[in-house]
């Protein structure tokens, strides 16, 4: 038995809703999605390998073709983890007020920041921007070891800004060796408008 | 396409990895103290990660330095995932 689902032109989650539907309505054998964005074919590969059915996929002009071979009964879709909205969210502001991570060790700490900031660069979506002030500016400074992925996070469009005040208290401002240098307006400002912030 | 080849190395403890970083900063190597990745273990746990260049000689170190390891990973990253094979 041979079943299409055109889903092109559908909105997110329909095509995984029509697919799902007319997967319960064949006994066995191949049902085909015909999707036009990618987002639309990840999620319904995630419908078909969830409920543990192989899944083909061939891309032709613009459009994706999901078979999905039905070869044994439907159980209900284990771990699907449907995404409608992939913006990135860019609105998330980290505030970095110390060069450690964490009360207990001081040493342990700064491993942990120095770690908390490698992760920064591969998880996804990236903040928006990362202001560092007090202590904090010890990471930005010559010295730091987390330079490097601080640069990373630059290079992928992430701002970075440091309190122009505490880079001078500590004598480090001609040290800076990445992002911007701000002061108390640019941190208010940013605090003020963004919708996710997390404060370190 | 471009495939980015990096080593990890995963401790029996933080205190083993954290041995491990002092020893090898003392010897000047280029490598990252990192969070074990997803890929590895879902534990919580500190590793060292570096380039391929410098393998031999930190696992030499390492193993002189009686520094318990887990295990020692190659970490091949694609756009969209990481493929880990143990290695050691």
């Amino acid at each position: 038995m041979l079943k299409k689902v055109d889903a092109r032109g559908m909105n997110c989650p329909l095509p995984v809703i029509h697919t799902k539907k007319a997967l319960e309505t064949i006994e066995n054998g191949k049902i085909t999605t015909i999707v036009d964005n990618e987002v639309a074919k990840e999620n319904v590969s995630k419908l078909a390998k969830s409920l543990d059915f192989k899944v083909d996929i061939q891309q032709s002009q613009g459009n994706y073709y999901i078979d999905i071979f039905k070869e044994h009964n439907m159980i209900e879709p284990i771990d699907m983890d449907i995404h409608c909205d992939t913006t990135p969210k860019k609105d998330l502001v980290i505030l970095i007020s110390k060069d450690r991570l964490g009360e207990g060790s001081e040493e342990l700490g700064k491993i942990l920041m120095k770690g908390y900031i490698y992760t920064l660069t591969e998880v996804q979506p990236l903040p928006k921007s990362i202001l560092f002030l007090n202590g904090g500016v010890n990471l930005v400074v010559e010295g730091a070891e987390t330079i490097e992925h601080l640069r990373d996070l630059e290079s992928k469009g992430v701002e970075i800004l440091s309190c122009g005040a505490c880079l001078d208290y500590f004598k480090v401002k001609n040290k800076l060796l990445v992002g911007g240098i701000g002061n108390m307006y640019h941190i208010v400002e940013k605090l003020n408008n963004a919708q996710n912030t997390i404060k370190l | 396409m471009n495939r980015e080849k990096i080593y990890v190395i995963v401790f029996d403890s933080t205190h083993y990895a954290i041995a491990a970083e002092k020893n090898l900063k003392d010897k000047g190597y280029k490598f990252n103290m990192i969070p074990t990745p997803r890929e590895i273990t879902a534990n919580c746990g500190l590793s060292i990660m570096f380039n391929e260049d410098i393998l031999g000689y930190i696992k030499k170190d390492v193993e002189s330095k009686n520094l318990k390891v887990k295990g020692i990973y190659e970490m091949e990253k694609t756009l969209h995932e990481k493929k880990v094979t143990q290695i050691g």
